[in-house]
């Protein structure tokens, strides 16, 4: 058997002897992408329950109530009436629902006077978002009100006599705003934690190969083992492919573990298997890479534990691993993508949003691949050092 | 003082390694400024706008979008990299106003303004109903401008100056908000969440880690080294426990200070913060015993210290506010010491609370460090035996 396969299997199997090896890379990443599920199962759609005290039982608040139990809304709003303010306030405080809508009494008749009476929304400092929703249905509904009002004044204001009010009022009623929304859908599917997280934390505890590898390149050099691989007719190139080897095969074989698990057990979504394929290699190599840079660099064992440690959380701080990149500053989503695990992860999230093959990914892919040829090459360059001092 | 000197030489072993510190000074530092920077915005839609040449009014309507409360405007150059930004959640909803808005509104004709939600995304439908809130707002104006224009004559241009100028000044109904709870049960957004729940991550963490520490320290028999003087095997104990003790509130302290002073965190009242951080310390100095007694080589205290740590954290509410997530979660998490030391936070930093109103959640992490220290005792003591 070549060397190279060899010392890879050799690599291999003190790893799993160790059991540190399985937690790492099964154990650990799928335990936690079931806390991610279980965590976020059944939390992932937005509803929330709104109080709505009409103490008006006028024409205008039937509609407004109408409008807040439209088909449309429902998905996300469930209505429940209640008799005043005062008890939407103890629901609220109750937590049996999250915010509340007050239409005072007289608020009909007030809508077309001169003196209207204004909406009460009533929110949670735990759910911001439910309110910030009623108040825009809200504010939605009192817009057509408002711009009916405006539209009668300000024809006032050009010039129609005040006795044609009851007309322009009666014409106004008919208007509708004439900017309207129109939503339009792009086919992409809802982005759930457990199909961002199980590669995030398959990619995480990946990188801790480079840790465990730099550490046992050292062992084996401080316990003459190299010297005596180069000893026997293995070329140093052949040592530093068998570690490279273990890295690859080891790698490989986690995140395949993770991707099939995660995907039947918990409903991750990991995207085209031969997109998912294409980003794990990629993301493989890389790791494969940073770990010669780093047994490259270093010159003791404790020097390699130490920039293992820096690159493997500074890679996953940078890359996302731990942190929903989607939803945080610009300027972090642009810093991620200066690590291989972050453009692997956002491969991973166009195929769980966007779906479709290896195109998708091809962009990401590359950029991988060039991370890695860069700090492969310097690996290369500094790894004749690292095996012969 | 046998105990202080055991103390002192295994705190100057692990000032020597400068991985160690790295772990305990730089790590939470970045994770806080990390994570800090993007826990915020719970209550705040992120909205993309793509103008695709919609003139002054289209500018107008972004204007009434950047400045409505809880909608944070994003620009986008196309209709494509919006899809993008939506499909990816980088957003919530995207806006697209059409070419020639602008022309369009002049002439009096209805405009349609592209909203890209997905109907099956409530996030997003409810991120659309804010901006139908801003459109329609916006589209009074107009409607009070054509109006005036067919029933009294001018031009539309006039009566749009005229609407406008004379919109602020026309009783209207306004939607009123008032919040109906006093107090809150979630930690703040922003570094408020970042500080305080990193502190009891990353306390416990290093504590599990650093068990590689003791496991060396057996490795090399020092402990026999340590018996074989007249040192009793409570001393050593002691000074295990001091070391650990010790570490975890050098720790804690850091992150309160950087905490305080760089990201302006207030860490409520003072007493029972101190009180807090010395009880987590403990909790952590056990964890870190136990783990130092437990593991057989220092690559499994580095392998499944930080696994367990984790996912503690993660369950205890370390990584996302317990009340995102089911009510079994939450009772699950609480299975945890993370979650009742969130909670004793998320009393300090929210409610104002007092070392009476956290006594609860202090009882309980107490009865968590007794039960850790026991247990690594009990096991030391064999070790040393």
């Amino acid at each position: 058997m070549a060397a190279p396969f060899v010392i890879a299997g050799n690599d291999l199997r003190q790893r799993v002897r160790d059991r540190s090896a399985i937690v790492l890379g099964v154990i650990a990443p799928l335990v936690i992408a079931a806390l991610m599920s279980f965590a976020f199962r059944g939390t992932e759609t937005f509803h929330y329950t709104l109080g709505v005290v009409d103490a008006d039982r006028g024409p205008v608040a039937a509609a407004l109530t109408q409008v807040l139990e439209d088909p449309g809304l429902r998905r996300f709003v469930s209505v429940k009436h209640l008799p005043s303010a005062a008890a939407a306030t103890a629901a609220i405080r109750a937590k049996t629902i999250q915010a509340g809508l007050a239409i005072p009494a007289g608020f009909s008749a007030a809508s077309t006077g001169s003196h209207p009476i204004d909406l009460q929304v009533l929110t949670s400092v735990d759910n911001s978002v439910a309110g910030t929703i009623t108040s825009s249905i809200a504010a939605s509904f009192a817009a057509q009100l408002n711009a009916d009002r405006l539209s009668v004044a300000t024809a006032g204001a050009a010039g129609i006599p005040a006795d044609q009010a009851a007309r322009l009022e009666a014409a106004s009623a008919t208007l509708r705003i004439p900017e309207q929304a129109v939503q339009r859908s792009i086919g992409a599917h809802q982005l759930k934690a457990v199909s961002y997280y199980s590669p995030a934390m398959a990619i995480f505890f990946l990188l801790f190969t480079v840790s465990f590898t730099a550490r046992s390149f050292f062992v084996d050099r401080a316990n003459g083992m190299i010297e005596r691989m180069l000893a026997a007719p293995v070329r140093p190139y052949e040592i530093l492919a068998g570690k490279a080897l273990s890295v690859f095969v080891f790698g490989i074989v986690s995140l395949t573990i993770i991707a099939v698990v995660t995907s039947a057990a918990f409903g991750a979504n990991w995207g085209n298997p031969a997109a998912a394929a294409a980003l794990c290699l990629a993301m493989v190599i890389s790791v494969v890479c940073v770990t010669a840079l780093v047994i490259g660099v270093a010159r003791t064992q404790r020097q390699a534990e130490g920039f293992a440690s820096i690159a493997v959380f500074g890679l996953a701080l940078l890359g996302g691993n731990f942190i929903f990149l989607s939803t945080s500053p610009p300027i972090m989503r642009h810093l991620a993508l200066l690590t291989p695990n972050g453009w692997a992860l956002r491969g991973f999230t166009d195929l769980a949003t966007k779906g479709g093959g290896l195109g998708t990914v091809m962009v990401p892919v590359g950029a991988i691949l060039v991370c890695s040829l860069v700090v492969g090459a310097t690996a290369v360059l500094l790894a004749r050092r690292a095996l012969t001092t | 003082m046998n105990a202080i000197a055991i103390m002192r030489i295994s705190l100057l072993r692990i000032a020597r390694d400068r991985t160690a510190l790295f772990f305990m000074v730089l790590l939470p530092v970045l994770v806080i400024l990390i994570i800090g920077a993007s826990v915020r915005g719970f209550g705040t839609f992120r909205v993309g706008v793509v103008d695709l040449g919609a003139g002054n009014a289209g500018r107008q309507l972004i204007t009434a979008l950047a400045h409505a409360p809880n909608i944070a405007v994003m620009s986008y150059t196309t209709v494509e990299a919006a899809d993008t930004a939506v499909a990816r959640s980088e957003v919530n909803t995207a806006v697209v106003l059409p070419a020639g808005m602008d022309a369009a509104v002049r002439r009096g004709r209805n405009v349609q303004i592209g909203v890209i939600a997905e109907q099956t995304n409530t996030t997003q439908q409810a991120a659309a109903t804010a901006v139908d809130a801003v459109i329609a707002k916006h589209g009074g104006t107009v409607q009070a401008a054509a109006f005036t224009t067919a029933q009294a004559g001018g031009s539309f241009d006039h009566n749009l100056a005229l609407a406008s100028s004379l919109a602020p000044h026309v009783a209207r109904v306004a939607v009123q908000s008032r919040q109906a709870d006093a107090s809150a049960t979630v930690l703040p957004e922003g570094f408020s969440y970042s500080a305080p729940t990193m502190l009891v991550l990353f306390v416990f963490l290093n504590a599990l880690a650093g068990g590689a520490a003791m496991i060396e320290t057996r490795r090399l028999g020092m402990y026999e080294r340590m018996a074989a003087a007249p040192v009793r095997a409570r001393t050593i104990i002691a000074g295990e426990t001091l070391t650990y003790a010790t570490i975890a509130l050098l720790q804690a302290s850091l992150i309160i200070f950087v905490g305080a002073v760089v990201f302006g965190v207030s860490w409520g009242n003072p007493l029972a913060a101190v009180v807090l951080v010395v009880v987590w310390a403990l909790v952590g100095a056990g964890a870190g015993m136990l783990a130092g007694t437990l593991f057989r080589t220092p690559e499994q205290a580095t392998a499944i210290g930080p696994a367990v740590g984790i996912a503690f954290g993660m369950l205890g509410g370390c990584m996302w506010p317990l009340a995102v997530v089911s009510s079994t979660m939450r009772q699950v998490g609480h299975v945890t010491p993370h979650a009742w030391a969130v909670d004793a936070w998320t009393s300090l930093l929210s409610r104002g609370g007092t070392l009476s109103t956290i006594a609860g959640p202090l009882l309980i992490l107490a009865g968590f460090a007794c039960a850790f220290l026991t247990l690594a005792t009990v096991r030391l003591r064999r070790i040393l035996a």
